[in-house]
Parts: structure tokens; C-alpha cells; sequence
């Protein structure tokens, strides 16, 4: 009842405190003249980037905006689960939070498809120097243009350069080279790959079967499966697992128990070798260590298919219901600049890449090499998620950690995860 | 005169009898927010039972179509078998733990204050706390593995909630962990109730401890226990904080519990009409263990 009471009282203080921002936002922008049509009060951004750095970044983005003297906004930042299974509540309210931080691809369209998305085709008519390829992963397939992408980043398996130094290796160019390698670190008592797919981020395990199966089956497939239109327990898929088993032996027995983070922790103090993962790692790594990371592309395995990386892209959109059309749009336009984009980048660890073209990204010679390996992709993935649905993870979760834990039941897995998915598809 | 008294007597008897409209907010008021807040989402909890609905969309009505798909769905009978489980294990040991620790502890000796702090301290602490101290224990570099590796038990070494044998009881641990402190404050104040008189004449008959605990503490407590049931099959059927915590119902649905299975199928899977399905099973069957429990307890003090 106490706890009511409080979140009842801070629900009030929290209306109070809008409504003296709306009061504020009406003082400090009565000097700059207004369109009519646009309704007083800031533009409200609901952000999931909770964690310190990024947290920091968006506070110092929403301030430069501010400064300009135009719209102003307000940053409301959620915690990333709460933001996710809140969002369709938020959307389909009658005075929804304008922006929202969200990621690029199928798991926006869901939304875009049911009409709660706001058709920013104007705000993309002044980002002529974005790619085709970030215009087309924005748009809702139907000619609007419905997400604005600000940063995105990649995935590589990545080692420390003074490990392998210290432990006689290169980095493979080929499949067969990468078994070698895996072999060779084993024999010399380190686990050779690291995963992380324990605690509470099971979803670190669909990068393996995202790579390989873009590896083996190609992107175009990749995605289809994903949508639906072809079946888990397909032989094609099979095929994935059938490669998987081949250097299943090699992975970390820890692999499934532990958190990323702590399977990055143990690749930077040398117990594993490698580790197929984000830049996003890097966030936590120490300073000094940075330096001394380096990737290598996840190995081609059959050179018929066009390679494709995983590229997932975040940004923005905005809700159809906004009630600062005008005011949102200001912020997306600001949010597509070079400068916005640096402010982020600085504030943030600095291994994202910028959408826009003309902005500066971290410079490192990391960052140079994975934009080089994107920029030479024949074809873009997102992420298992962002391809399909948040829905549709918890079934590759199950079907994954199985595999990893029991890789003899294959059949019966792949079974029920078609199982599972129809439910979720027809959902 | 008579006709005066009695015409005096009449306004101030049914001014007895006419509910003052104080009385009526406060019996009216509270029964209108309860109404509000508990009654009206449990309604729609039931409505959306009978729907399919994506959160998103109109929900659409299907009939008992998410009842008929739960009698098919393996993962709702695995979760129906661990909250049974769950129900036994937490249920039980805690009543017996809680039970014990207060007979234990119910005499005033020195020291016996700290004790009972101890134990209750688990109770004040979040659930959520509670499982990420207990999720540093059981990683595996872990204190139990290094404490199974010291004492030279090295081959019983596990990654306790990764490996789908040992993950449920790896989380009904900690949940036993708190509620035993729990039960225990129960118990106590139960204890603190019976007439010392009844234990005096039991020892002057020469009655052993354990004649005196079946026939003089165990009948005594019965007010007691049925509020322990009552409080365990509730905590067990909503368990959910822990579990969700230490393993999401993972690894592959071996540590779902009804709640979790609940929680991920509206949430996560976005089946919010399946989700509420789950939810009127899980209600069905606290509500249904307690009242049993309840008409059999009156039934004896009736009788």
C-alpha cells in the first residue's frame, strides 16, 4: 500500500514536473515564432538506452538539441525490458511518447504494419547522402518511410592480439583454417570459443546460427526462414546444424552457464580463445584493453553464396498518435545530422558506426576494419530479433541452448521450434 | 405520557438502525476502488481468456480455443509439473522449516533475538536481491563450486542453473531460503498463543515432549496453518520473481513454472489471450487448493 502511495505521489510530482516543463518549453520558445499548428509542450523521447554510457550520450544529444532554440524535447529513459514489453501499450495510447529508440528492420515494421508509425518520408527527402540500402531497411515496403537509423554496428569474431601473439596463431581466412585453429588453441588447454549464452542472454547463441546459416543457405533465405515462409525443420536448416556439430567440441563448456559479459571477461584474461560477438562488448571491457582487441570476419563456408554480415542498425520512430508532428519531425532531422550523430559517438564507447555517410565515426583502425567488411557485404543482416520479432527469440533461445547442451537430439529440436514458431507466427 | 416516551423512544431507535453514511463510505468507497483495481482487470482477465489477441489488434474472439490448445501444449504440462513440484518442495519444507526453527526458537534464552533476526533477515530483503546473490553463488566459479572443490567434492561441481537436472531446484533454494524466516514469524506468534497451562498439566501427567507436541502444539496451531497453507499455496502459485530471475524458465523450459510460462507467453511471445488463459488456470487452481482446504477446515470445527 506504502509503495501505491509512492508511486501514486511521484505519478502526481512526475505530471507536475511535466506540466512545468510544458510551462518552461512555452517560456524559453515564446521568443522563437511557433507554427500554429503545432501543440505546445517538448517532444517527448522515450529511450531504452539505460545503460551509464549510453544513458549519458542520449542526455548530452537531447541538450545539444535543446540549445538550438527549437523544439524542445525531454528524455524519458526506461529500462530496456520494461521498454520492450511496454512499447505496444505506449503506441497504441491515446497521448503516446513521441519518439522512441528503436531498431531497424522486421521488428519495426510489425508496428509500421498496424498503422502506429509515423510516415517520415519528409524528414528522409533532406538525407540524400544515406545509402540505399539504410533508405530501404527504413522504409515499411510500401513506398513511407516509417525509421530514421542514427548509428549501426557489427559482429566479428573477435581475440586479443596478444593472446594469439603469445599463443602462436593467426586469424583464419577459410572454414578449414578455423577448425585448425580451434584444434590448435584446445591443444594448448584453452577453450577456443567463448559464447556466453548462460544467465540471462540465451539470445548470444543466435549469432551462430544467423552466421551460418547466411554462410550456408545466404541472407535471402535466411530472412524468408525467419518470416515464416520456409520451416525450421527444413533440410536446409539441418545443414546448419550439421556444420554447427562440427566444431561444437571446440566451444567453452561454460558457454551456456555464463552471461556475454562474463565470456568476455573470460576471452580478455585469456581462458577462451575467441568469441563470436557484438561491438557492443566492448562497452564493459577496460580502457587499456581496447587497444589490443582485434576480429576476424566469420569464415566463409561455402563460396557460392554472397557474403552478408550482420549489421544491426538502431535509431528512431515516432508514434502515429504524436501529438508534436512538427516538433518530433525537428528532432528526427536533428538526430540525422553529422553533428548529432559525433555527439553520440564521443559519448558513447565510440565502436558504432554513423549512418550518416559525412559524419566522423571513433577513427580507431577496429572501427575502420569493420566498416571496411561492411561496406564490402553483399547483403545486410540485422539480427535474429530484429529480423524476425522479439516474439519469435525466446523459440530460437529453446531450440539453441538444446542444441548446444544435447546436439544428438537435433531432429526433435528442430521440430518443436517449428512448432513453437507457427504458434508465434499465427500469433 | 406513554404515548410521549414512546414517541421519544421511536426516533432514536431506528437512528440505531440507520447506517450512518459514514460508515457506508467507508465500507463503500474501499469496495469501489477494490472493484476498480482487482475486480474489473480480473474480469478482463477472464474476457481475454477467451480472445486472441496480439496486444496491438482488436482482440478476437475465439471461445475456449486457448483452454483446448493448453490440454495439447507440452510446455504448459512440464510448467504444471514443476509448480507441482515447486508446490511440494516449498510448500512442505518451508511449513516443516518454519515449524522447527520456531520450536527452536520460541523459548527466551540468551542470544535467541539474534537468531530470529537471521532468520527473518531474508524476508526483508527483494526477491530480485535475494536472486542475483544467489545467482553469484551458483555461477560456475562460483562460492558453492569453490566450496564443493575445497572440501574435496570437486566431481559434484555444476553449473547448477544451466543444466536443466538441477536448475528447478536450484531456484526453489533461494525462494525456501526466505520463506522459512517467513513461516517461521507465523509459527512464533502461534506459539506465543497457547496456554502454558495445558503444557504444565500435560508434564504433571508425565506426558513426553513428543505426546506434548501432537496433542497439545499441533491441534493448538490449527488457526495457524491454515493460514501457512493458505500464504504457501498463494507464494508458490505466483512464485515467479526468482525464477524469472535466476533462469527465465531456462535452460529449454526445465525450470517453467506456470507463472514464468505465464509472463513469457503474454510478454514475450505477444499471445496475450493464451497469457491470460495461463493466468485464470493458475488463479483456478490457488483458489480451488485454498477453499478445499478451507470448507474441510470448518467442517471439523463444526463438527
Amino acid at each position: 500500500m506504502g509503495n501505491e502511495d509512492l508511486t501514486r505521489r511521484s505519478f502526481l510530482a512526475g505530471l507536475g514536473a511535466v506540466g512545468a516543463a510544458a510551462a518552461l518549453g512555452g517560456c524559453a520558445t515564446s521568443a522563437t515564432p511557433k507554427s500554429a499548428d503545432q501543440k505546445s509542450g517538448a517532444v517527448t523521447i522515450q529511450s531504452n538506452l539505460s545503460s551509464p554510457q549510453a544513458k549519458t550520450a542520449m542526455e548530452a544529444l537531447t541538450a545539444a538539441f535543446n540549445k538550438r532554440g527549437g523544439a524542445q524535447s525531454s528524455l524519458n529513459t526506461v529500462a530496456a525490458e520494461t521498454f520492450r514489453t511496454q512499447l505496444p501499450t505506449y503506441l497504441t495510447s491515446a497521448t503516446p511518447p513521441d519518439i522512441y529508440t528503436w531498431y531497424a528492420g522486421s521488428v519495426a515494421l510489425t508496428y509500421a504494419d498496424k498503422g502506429l508509425l509515423l510516415d517520415v518520408s519528409d524528414v528522409w527527402q533532406g538525407m540524400g547522402g544515406y545509402s540505399d540500402a539504410l533508405r530501404k531497411l527504413s522504409g515499411d515496403g510500401k513506398g513511407k518511410q516509417i525509421f530514421l537509423p542514427t548509428n549501426y554496428y557489427w559482429w566479428g569474431v573477435f581475440y586479443r592480439k596478444s593472446n594469439f601473439a603469445k599463443w602462436g596463431v593467426r586469424p583464419p581466412t577459410s572454414w578449414a583454417e578455423f577448425v585448425t585453429l580451434a584444434q590448435t588453441l584446445k591443444g594448448k588447454g584453452v577453450a577456443p570459443i567463448g559464447l556466453g549464452a548462460g544467465g540471462n542472454t540465451p539470445w548470444v547463441a543466435s549469432a551462430w546460427f544467423d552466421y551460418l546459416n547466411i554462410r550456408i543457405n545466404g541472407a535471402q533465405y535466411h530472412r524468408d526462414l525467419l518470416a515464416g515462409h520456409k520451416r525450421f525443420d527444413d533440410p536446409q536448416v539441418h545443414k546448419v546444424f550439421e556444420q554447427w556439430k562440427t566444431v561444437l567440441p571446440y566451444f567453452d563448456p561454460q558457454g551456456t552457464a555464463i552471461p556475454f559479459q562474463d565470456a568476455t571477461t573470460s576471452l580478455l584474461q585469456g581462458r577462451t580463445g575467441m568469441m563470436l560477438i557484438g561491438t557492443f562488448f566492448a562497452d564493459a571491457a577496460p580502457k587499456d584493453v581496447l587497444d589490443d582487441i582485434d576480429f576476424f570476419q566469420f569464415p566463409v563456408i561455402d563460396p557460392a553464396v554472397p557474403v552478408a554480415e550482420e549489421a544491426p542498425t538502431d535509431g528512431f520512430f515516432a508514434s502515429a498518435r504524436s501529438s508534436h508532428v512538427a516538433g518530433a519531425k525537428e528532432f528526427l532531422t536533428y538526430m540525422a545530422t553529422p553533428e548529432a550523430q559525433e555527439i553520440y559517438i564521443k559519448s558513447s564507447s565510440g565502436t558504432v558506426l554513423p549512418a550518416n555517410p559525412a559524419a566522423k565515426d571513433a577513427g580507431t583502425p577496429l572501427v575502420a576494419k569493420g566498416k571496411e567488411m561492411l561496406s564490402k557485404a553483399a547483403d545486410l543482416t540485422q539480427f535474429f530479433n530484429r529480423d524476425s520479432s522479439d516474439a519469435l527469440q525466446p523459440t530460437a533461445d529453446t531450440a539453441l541452448i538444446k542444441f548446444l547442451q544435447q546436439p544428438n537430439q537435433v531432429d526433435s529440436i528442430l521440430t518443436d521450434w517449428q512448432k513453437a514458431a507457427e504458434k508465434v507466427w499465427s500469433a | 405520557m406513554t404515548t410521549l416516551t414512546a414517541a421519544r423512544r421511536r426516533p432514536r431507535r431506528s437512528a440505531e438502525h440507520r447506517v450512518s453514511p459514514l460508515l457506508l463510505a467507508l465500507v463503500l468507497v474501499p469496495l469501489a476502488v477494490e472493484a476498480f483495481w482487482v475486480f474489473w482487470p480480473a474480469l478482463q482477465g477472464f474476457y481475454l481468456s477467451l480472445t486472441k489477441w496480439d496486444g496491438i489488434s482488436p482482440p478476437e474472439q475465439i471461445g475456449l480455443g486457448n483452454y483446448r490448445e493448453m490440454l495439447g501444449d507440452g510446455t504448459f504440462h512440464l510448467a504444471l509439473r514443476n509448480t507441482a513440484i515447486w508446490l511440494v518442495l516449498f510448500g512442505g519444507l518451508s511449513a516443516v522449516g518454519g515449524l522447527g526453527a520456531a520450536l527452536l526458537l520460541q523459548r527466551e534464552r540468551r542470544g535467541v533475538g539474534f537468531y530470529r533476526a537471521a532468520l527473518f533477515l531474508p524476508v526483508v530483503f527483494s526477491l530480485v536481491a535475494t536472486s542475483l546473490i544467489w545467482q553469484g553463488m551458483y555461477q560456475p566459479s562460483g562460492m558453492i563450486n569453490k566450496f564443493l572443490g575445497a572440501v574435496g567434492l570437486a566431481g559434484w561441481q555444476h553449473a547448477w542453473l544451466a543444466d536443466p537436472s538441477t536448475a528447478l531446484y536450484a531456484v526453489i533454494v533461494p525462494a525456501l531460503w526466505r520463506q522459512i524466516g517467513y513461516v517461521m514469524v507465523l509459527y512464533l506468534a502461534g506459539l506465543k498463543g497457547i496456554d502454558p497451562a495445558l503444557y504444565e498439566a500435560a508434564r504433571v501427567d508425565g506426558a513426553s515432549w513428543w505426546q506434548q507436541f501432537t496433542r497439545i502444539t499441533l491441534p493448538q496451531l490449527k488457526s495457524v496453518n491454515s493460514v501457512v497453507l493458505s500464504v504457501i499455496v498463494i507464494d508458490s502459485l505466483r512464485s515467479f520473481d526468482v525464477a524469472w530471475a535466476l533462469t527465465r524458465g531456462g535452460p529449454y523450459h526445465s525450470s517453467e513454472l506456470l507463472s514464468t510460462y505465464m509472463y513469457s507467453t503474454a510478454f514475450q511471445s505477444l499471445r496475450l489471450g493464451y497469457g491470460a488463459a495461463l493466468a485464470v488456470a493458475i488463479f483456478v487452481l490457488a483458489f480451488g487448493v485454498i477453499v478445499t482446504y478451507l470448507v474441510r477446515a470448518f467442517r471439523e470445527s463444526d463438527a
